[in-house]
């Protein structure tokens, strides 16, 4: 707020400090996130989110369902990325009852999961520029192969957004020949389009003048509250599940996982999600290339389904962060306890820390960029 | 909701005076009576059902699908809803996309409460008829229509981008075919079913009766105690 | 794949594990519990526990410097507080817990647990969430309030004898949907 006028304006007017709401109902939360924001002037001085408006019970859920049935309700957890809440419960049911997972079934994982990380970043690239006021226009693009994909998920199972395909012990179903090339077909050309999107975006200098410099996240902070994700990777953790907690079948894939070396703004949280694209679509041209033949699942999907005595906790690196699932089980058809470690829990709480001192404007442009998905934050 | 207070089809109620506004037209539909209300009807229904706009209200994953159908493919512009208003006072509808739950249903009653008459309200999902899948859980609501009325239920969990198109064209052809007499003779329905209360997450009514029971309780224990039994 | 081991039966574990081993070195005492999936588990007294912390994130050797999640637990005849932890230096995890006894609380009040959130910051929400849900109360916690559910619910939903509220807005009979 300094000026380069010599006039002294400080003492003079008595200022206070105002407190405004947003939400839950704000466009640009994407959902219902309410925060309590402290105002100086134009500056944000103390945020306090409030959470839990979307808050159904899942943990609760979990305990007083069967596995069967709780199988088909975690992917409302996160349902942006509803394969990788499948994954991380079949993975930590999969460590308790020590079931083998058919090679297969861990190709086809790896592989819907990583479209699913695709579309799940699309909408957060369309939804971010709405939040920065490229209102029409743009999203549209993100949208048109978002659908694409959606459709090819929508053959392998029967569902657009809550696939419910990944099992305790494997995956629901095979896909056919048809399915496999027009996959094979998107990732031909989806560089071109992730080009096509960074032509209008990368060198856009509102979109710069709006992230540049904005909301920088320091390393130590960001370890300290616990981030993990691209939002991390971007400040230059190199924490990546995929390759430090290596899973399935990641450590015979080849990719980069891309880490930044200074402690990233705005900006840099949004070039890394776009290479992160590029590097899912190498991995699922592999996968179409390695997949083997073999049964798709290590157990038999029944509605009396168990898991064996003990606890464990697993987890999968989600578009978001590392997504974990904590099971305790008493051997009967429900879960004793289960725990969520949601990846947007953990991020948002940084929130506060990362609105201090910046202006209002830059509230959502912040807010947005470490891409949190509120039934992911309360369950 | 006081039930005995029966008015005139041409008059705002006192305490919505400020919400709601009668254009001159419809002043003069009023004035005009049933007479002329099958003439202009239909033209202002015609109008009317052709530009429903929807409020951004979502909440989780069927607001998704919400964006989804306002997007390239499915683009819910071709049937008039043209753009998606961020305000309740530019709204006409909302799609109640997503689960309401005890904390979240104060918010939606004032929004509800906040789109000009005439609004309608489409209950986007399972979640928003039923409770849906967490149906039984203890923080959620069982279907909107405990808190504000419904004109459309639209099961589905979530409804493809199509149901929601099915949905708005549903809505069109109610909005045609409705009298505008008939809706004002039904009163204005601006108030919620009932109202929640933030704090506690429990509706206000019942609120109400426990306050009540206790201050009887406090000024004559043994009397309210025999009404009890 | 062979990713997954196998399960096997809870055995006795012998002797102290890697961390067990420093904590005992630096006079904290702990117990050590049968391995959950080949993490190593250990319960820890509530009074040491943040010591506990303190070391096991500060020294070199073990550096844990994720606390990945806190869970709360209403088990048989304990409460028990779980602390997930992940090196991201050294690759490493461990699992602690603190128990209360559930004879030990005082009638009518909640299980105490040492708050870390001062000097983790990560524990700040995940501690408001346990003290919302499962109803351990973590004292020295700077703003310990409910998190997910309104601000004057009554019980803590994960507990085992909780009662679900019925009312005009949720007045079907639990588990009537199954
Ligand atoms: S109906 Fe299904 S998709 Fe829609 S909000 Fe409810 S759980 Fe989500």
């Amino acid at each position: 707020m300094a000026t380069d006028t010599e006039v002294d304006l400080t003492p003079r007017l008595k200022t206070d400090e105002m407190l405004i709401n947003m939400g839950p109902q704000h466009p640009a939360t994407h959902g219902v996130l309410r925060l309590i924001l402290t105002l100086d002037g134009e500056i944000v001085r103390h945020t306090e989110p409030i959470l839990g408006h979307l808050h159904r019970a899942q943990e609760w859920q979990g305990q007083n369902r069967t596995w069967f049935q709780y199988q088909a309700l975690i992917d409302r957890v996160d349902y942006l990325s509803g394969m990788f809440t499948s994954w991380a419960m079949a993975r930590a049911a999969e460590v308790v009852d020590g079931c083998e997972v058919p090679e297969r079934a861990e190709y086809l994982r790896v592989m819907v999961s990583e479209m699913n990380r695709i579309t799940s970043h699309l909408l957060w690239l369309g939804t971010y520029l709405i939040d920065l006021g490229a209102m029409f226009g743009f999203p549209f693009y993100p949208f048109r192969e978002r659908e694409k994909l959606l459709e090819l998920f929508e053959e392998i199972a029967g569902q657009r957004m809550m696939f419910n395909y990944i099992r305790i012990g494997g995956v629901m179903r095979n896909p056919k020949d048809a399915w496999l090339s027009k996959l094979k077909k998107f990732t031909e050309e989806f560089p071109d389009r992730v080009d096509e999107y960074e032509a209008i975006v990368t060198e856009n200098p509102i979109f710069l003048k709006r992230t540049k410099g904005v909301g920088i996240l320091r390393k130590e902070l960001g370890m300290d509250y616990g981030i993990t994700g691209p939002s991390i990777r971007a400040s230059g953790v190199n924490i990546d599940l995929r390759r430090t907690k290596p899973y399935s079948v990641y450590p015979k894939l080849k990719f980069d996982v891309p880490v930044n070396d200074r402690d990233g703004d705005t900006f840099d949280r949004y070039i890394f999600r776009i290479r992160e694209m590029r590097q899912s679509n190498e991995i699922i041209k592999q996968c179409l290339d390695m997949l083997p033949q073999g049964e798709i699942s290590g157990k038999k999907q029944i509605a009396g389904l168990r898991v064996k005595a003990g606890e464990g906790f697993a987890a999968v690196e989600s578009p978001r962060g590392t997504l974990g699932c904590y099971i305790i089980s008493n051997g009967s058809d429900r879960a004793y306890r289960i725990k969520w470690r949601n990846p947007s829990f953990c991020n948002l709480s940084i929130l506060p820390e990362l609105l201090k001192n910046h202006p209002i404007a830059d509230v959502m442009a912040i807010f947005g960029s470490i891409d949190v998905i509120l039934p992911d934050v309360d369950r | 909701m006081a039930e005995g207070n029966v008015q005139g089809p041409s008059e705002v109620p006192d305490e919505l005076k400020d919400t709601v506004t009668l254009t001159t037209l419809e002043k003069m539909i009023e004035a005009m009576g049933d007479l002329l209300s099958p003439v202009v009807s239909p033209i202002a229904n015609a109008a009317r059902s052709n530009s429903v706009w929807p409020l951004t209200f979502g909440t989780s994953c069927c607001a998704i699908e919400m964006m989804s159908v306002g997007m390239s493919k499915f683009d819910i512009s071709r049937f008039g809803s043209e753009v998606f208003r961020a305000t309740p006072r530019q709204a006409d509808m909302i799609i109640t996309a997503g689960t309401i739950t005890r904390k979240m249903a104060p918010a939606l009653i004032t929004l509800y409460e906040q789109l000009p008459e005439p609004k309608y309200v489409i209950a986007m999902g399972a979640c928003t008829v039923t409770g849906g899948m967490f149906n039984d859980s203890y923080s959620v609501v069982q279907g909107v229509d405990r808190i504000i009325p419904v004109d459309i239920y639209l099961p589905g969990c979530p409804p493809r981008p199509e149901g929601i198109l099915d949905a708005l064209l549903k809505l069109q052809q109610k909005i045609r075919t409705e009298s505008y007499a008939e809706r004002k003779k039904k009163k204005y329905r601006q108030n919620a079913v009932r109202y929640v209360d933030y704090d506690t997450g429990r509706p206000l009514e019942d609120l109400v009766d426990e306050a009540r029971y206790e201050t009887a309780l406090a000024l004559d224990p043994l009397k309210s105690l025999q009404e009890s039994k | 794949m062979s990713e997954t081991p196998a399960a096997k039966p809870p055995e006795e574990p012998k002797g102290p594990g890697l961390c067990g081993q420093f904590l005992k070195d630096h006079g904290i005492a702990t117990t050590r519990l049968p391995d959950s999936c080949g993490v190593e588990t250990i319960e820890i007294d509530g009074a040491h526990l943040e010591a506990a912390m303190k070391l096991l994130r500060g020294s070199s050797e073990i550096k844990l410097d994720y606390l990945v999640a806190v869970s709360g637990v209403d088990s048989a005849d304990t409460f028990d507080s779980v602390y997930q932890l992940w090196s991201y230096s050294n690759n490493n995890e461990l699992i602690i817990k603190v128990r209360v006894k559930k004879t030990d609380v005082v009638e009518g009040q909640l299980p105490l647990v040492p708050s870390l959130s001062r000097f983790w910051s990560a524990a700040n929400w995940h501690e408001r969430e346990t003290y919302d849900l499962v109803g351990i109360r973590y004292y020295g916690h700077p703003y310990l309030r409910r998190i997910l559910n309104v601000w004057d619910w009554d019980g803590h939903p994960l507990r085992r004898d909780y009662k679900q509220l019925v009312d005009a807005l949720n007045d079907k009979a639990p588990g009537s949907f199954r």
